[in-house]
């Protein structure tokens, strides 16, 4: 499908090179405020280590360091559990891996490959972990879910394993340093399996048919929901019956006004979800919700269902992440056709909190490895899959998974060569609402979001409720 | 016979195979639970012995109280509504309905072995709002009732209702299939003198047909009562919960503590409480099912 091109020539616009080495969540911002000349990235990284009381996790101490400069071949059945089906995103990617390294690199590599659904993937994990019984190679979440198992030692270290085997520049800088804020760790303990950009998509026809523009700023923003509104256009599709599609828009308005890291900030205990920012960045979502933005019964709309009205011209714009290209790509779905929807980022409110170049970013799903399985065949098969993931991704699905890659991007479709120039301009990046937050506040935050569009709880008490939450996490 | 049951060796032989079934699926969980309940975290993940910390929270645990109090309210109305259509139900079948009754109690039955799954998706479509109205707002709109067009699992005040008529409809005709065998149990020549001696309808059920449906009411009502305590599939296939915490039932919040939360004696706990509530409430159920 691509053509590989001239190494060194298309590695020179590879996004892992073109991007920023500070990612992470308000860089800007922490320097200033720390005064030092840490990069976000590892100002942010100290102190969640710091917070987590310090303690390295011991897992990884004793890694298996590789025996031989080539891969011996050695005999190896991994066990893996994943969330896709072998024929569907990332499960694609995961099987061709196999499949490679089976034919190309060790014909003594097999594999056994477990579906569990992603609502379920968590508590297949625990019941797991439970046993003593986590897979060689598994599908989880980052962030705070994989903070637990790596603290209990039961992650490889994936920084070390890199390390030994000599392939640590195969991994996008902004990936690991993503990863790395996400476990609050100063190594990474998991593997990216994708390198998403969030923001605002947009029906193009809905936009000229009520003579908008593509807002740059907040008020802006707000002008061309007015204006769809009345030209008779639902402004936004929000797919609150899966919650986190409420929470992430909360979130932009946050982050705009509150700047980057306020989420972070709140996680630490420096600031309180019942502040004033916070408390307004609810109290918008929740006036959007009475305004008729969302449409009717806003909660039982799913982002498919959402993505869907976006695509058929049923709403104008709907909030999601890169992943959606998929749908965008799928002429049966995207009657909009292939150039019928634009992207903009989450509009500025404050340049100097939070600026146009920042954008809501993330590594998607992970992949860990168990520490009690893993030996030298599985320290080769993570060194392969670092070093060709970025080029098989890119060859098989046109995608960036947080891997360098070697092969062009040309010919992609638009969509995809959008998200790509969208990614390659990203200066810095925020995490998403509950990115930070332990379990029982995620829960409350998702739970709450719900009420609070339908107006049964107030602004306030919503984020009282979250603050609630996390004081009893403590 | 005599000499068997006289026998204490035939009895245990008897006896302790299901004993030990019992005693492994139900009673051994429960000693665990109540085991795990003395410790915070969830094995192999900062499992640390606790004390009485676990309860202790849980009276000062505002989601567990939000959650009972869900679980309450869905068992007192679906407990009532199942058992009083399904007793409404058979005696239209026992009085009224003379032809196509075979067919009826088939339709009125077919819910019971649907999944609960395709069950929950079936009423999404029917209150959905939003991109299309469903059969329910479709019907109110077309009757002018615009004003009771709303989204009725999308809201808190409505949610809890919509999932209780959801359940009403799926368990009553496995209720009505057992009050029309109790029915027919009753010998017809006690209706018959009945009505000879002039009762109505009302009079007939009052002093009649209630007394000799009693155990089966009470039955039914037990029935009822276990289903409905442990609500969870139903809710989670139409809400999931939501909106908000609006039909989080006590064994959806259980889950959510030990599996999400990974908090695994603090579930335990939780789950103790709902066999405690299974317990007291089936107690409470039999109190009325006194032998006059």
């Amino acid at each position: 499908m691509w053509e590989v091109e001239d190494e060194e020539k298309s590695f020179s616009r590879n996004p892992a090179a073109a991007m920023m080495t500070s990612l992470l969540t308000g860089c800007g911002n922490k320097q200033a405020s720390d005064g030092g000349g840490q990069t976000g990235a590892e100002t942010e990284s100290a102190a969640k280590t710091e917070s987590a009381g310090g303690a390295e996790p011991a897992a990884g101490a004793d890694s298996v360091k590789p025996s031989a400069a080539e891969d011996p071949k050695l005999t190896k059945n991994m066990k893996i559990l994943s969330i896709w089906a072998e024929d569907n995103d990332n499960g694609v990617l995961i099987k061709a891996i196999c499949e490679k390294y089976q034919k190309e690199v060790n014909p003594n590599f097999t594999w056994d490959y477990e579906v569990v659904s992603s609502d379920n993937l968590r508590q297949k994990v625990a019941t797991l972990v439970a046993s003593n019984d986590l897979p060689d190679m598994f599908v989880y979440e980052s962030g705070k879910p994989i903070v637990d198992l790596i603290e209990a030692g039961k992650l490889v270290n994936v920084s070390k394993v890199l390390k030994d085997f000599n392939c640590e520049d195969a991994l996008n800088p902004s990936a690991v340093s993503l990863l790395k804020s996400l476990s609050g760790t100063e190594d990474i303990y998991d593997l990216p399996l994708g390198m998403n950009v969030e923001g605002f998509w947009y029906n193009k026809a809905l936009f000229e048919q009520a003579g908008c523009q593509v807002p740059n700023t907040w008020d802006e923003f707000e002008s061309v929901l007015v204006k769809l509104k009345g030209a008779g256009i639902q402004p936004i599709a929000c797919g609150a019956a899966d919650k986190w599609g409420a929470t992430r828009l909360l979130n932009s308005y946050l982050v705009r006004i509150a700047g980057p890291e306020a989420m972070a900030k709140a996680d630490e205990g420096i600031s309180n979800y019942t502040d004033e920012d916070y408390v307004k960045a609810a109290q918008k979502i929740q006036d959007w919700a009475k305004a008729g933005y969302f449409g009717e019964g806003v909660n039982t709309v799913d982002m498919n269902t959402a993505g869907s009205m976006l695509m058929t011209g049923q709403a104008a714009i709907f909030y999601n992440g890169s992943w959606f290209t998929s749908n965008l790509n799928d002429a049966s779905q995207n009657l909009a056709g292939e150039d019928g929807i634009g992207f903009f980022n989450v509009p500025v409110v404050d340049p100097y909190v939070s600026d146009e170049s920042s954008y809501s970013m993330n590594c998607g799903n992970i992949l860990s490895f168990s520490q009690k399985n893993y030996d030298e065949a599985t320290g080769w098969f993570m060194k392969y899959f670092a070093e060709n993931m970025g080029d098989l991704a890119m060859e098989l699905q046109g995608s960036v998974k947080g891997y360098n890659y070697t092969v062009s991007a040309e010919g992609a479709s638009g969509y995809t060569q959008l998200v790509l120039d969208t990614i390659n301009n990203a200066e810095s990046a925020f995490t998403w609402f509950e990115a930070t937050m332990g379990n029982e506040v995620q829960n409350v935050a998702k739970d709450g979001i719900q009420t609070l569009l339908t107006g049964e709880l107030s602004a306030e008490d919503y984020m009282k409720s979250i603050q609630e939450a996390w004081d009893m996490s403590q | 016979m005599k000499k068997v049951l006289e026998n204490k060796t035939a009895i245990a032989i008897f006896v302790l195979p299901a004993l030990i079934v019992y005693s492994v699926i139900v009673i051994l969980p429960v000693i665990w639970s109540l085991y795990y309940s003395f410790y915070s975290g969830s094995p192999g993940l900062k499992w640390e012995f606790c004390g009485f910390d676990n309860f202790l929270r849980l009276f000062g645990d505002s989601n567990f109280k939000a959650s009972m109090a869900v679980n309450l309210k869905y068992i007192s109305i679906v407990m009532l509504g199942q058992v009083g259509m399904g007793l409404l139900l058979a005696l239209l079948f026992y009085f009224w309905l003379k032809r196509f009754k075979n067919v009826i109690r088939t339709l009125v039955f077919f819910p019971v072995v649907l999944p609960t799954v395709a069950v929950g998706q079936l009423f999404q479509k029917i209150y959905e709002i939003q991109p299309n109205y469903g059969l329910l707002n479709s019907l109110l709109d077309t009757l002018g009732l615009t004003g009771l067009v709303q989204p009725w699992i999308g809201q808190a005040s409505t949610a809890l209702g919509s999932l209780c008529v959801m359940d009403i409809w799926v368990a009553m005709g496995f209720y009505a299939v057992i009050f029309y065998g109790a029915l027919l149990d009753i010998p017809g020549d006690v209706i018959e003198a009945a009505k000879i001696d002039g009762a109505g309808g009302l009079q007939l059920f009052r002093h009649i047909l209630a007394p000799l449906l009693h155990a089966m009411i009470i039955t039914c009502l037990i029935f009822s009562f276990s289903g409905t305590v442990k609500m969870f599939e139903s809710a989670t296939a139409l809400t999931n919960g939501g909106p908000g915490a609006a039909t989080r039932s006590l064994s959806m919040y259980m889950y959510n503590v030990s599996f999400t939360y990974n908090k695994v004696g603090y579930g335990s706990v939780v789950a103790l409480f709902i066999f405690m509530l299974c317990v007291v409430g089936s107690s409470i159920i039999r109190k009325f099912d006194v032998k006059e």
